[in-house]
């Protein structure tokens, strides 16, 4: 599988954000817990609206939460 | 496991042992007459039942162990999930539809047309499942 062009820091923000689990962030954007690893894992491209979300959760812009990293 | 992979393997299994039974079981050498087109027909119903009640016992099971999760509406990535299965079986689907023309027009119609018509959404539903669940375990 070709991997994304860009990563992420979710599972960071996660830890600093009093631990909170994938299943949290998950009921938080309003997916499921399993798109949350994926995502996290770079098997997933989300929706920009779920990035969005992801980055509202944590209080960061987008770029602090997904960086590109291709060409 | 998602509550809907664990739905989608539940369905891929009772697919099997459904329509495997059926196709193991039918009486080959009468598909030509009128005869094996009616047995295909009552043969439909217990292997619906051998396909639905697994079906149906292990959404009503996984219900009860996870509720929050069943309960959850389908998120962005498995409507994805969802679409790239469904694209996939459109392919077994259109060779059964020609399958069945060709065996039309060389003489095998009664059990053989239901038969293959039959095969055909049996082969189209376990490539949707199959691929769909595919995807669940590859992330995506």
């Amino acid at each position: 599988m070709a991997r994304l062009p860009f990563d992420n820091d979710i599972k960071t923000l996660r830890f600093l954000s009093d631990e909170m689990t994938q299943g949290d962030l998950g009921d938080k954007v309003g997916v499921t817990r399993q798109t949350i690893a994926a995502i996290e894992q770079g098997k997933y491209s989300p929706s920009l609206e779920v990035a969005f979300r992801i980055a509202r959760v944590f209080g960061k812009p987008l770029e602090e939460v997904f960086r590109w990293a291709g060409d | 496991m998602s509550f809907r992979e664990k739905i989608h393997w539940v369905a891929f299994v009772g697919l099997l042992a459904g329509f495997g039974w059926y196709f193991l079981s039918y009486p080959w050498e009468t598909a030509n007459t009128r005869m094996g087109m009616l047995t295909s027909v009552w043969m439909l119903f217990p292997a619906t039942i051998i396909f639905l009640v697994p079906m149906i016992a292990g959404s009503a099971y996984f219900a009860i162990r996870a509720p929050k999760e069943a309960n959850l509406r389908e998120d962005e990535r498995e409507k994805l999930i969802h679409l790239k299965g469904t694209h996939a079986a459109y392919y077994p689907l259109v060779l059964g539809v020609w399958a069945n023309i060709f065996a039309m027009i060389n003489g095998l119609i009664y059990g053989w047309s239901v038969n293959i018509l039959m095969a055909t959404l049996v082969l189209a539903e376990l490539v949707r499942v199959g691929a769909q669940l595919y995807y669940y375990r590859r992330g995506y």
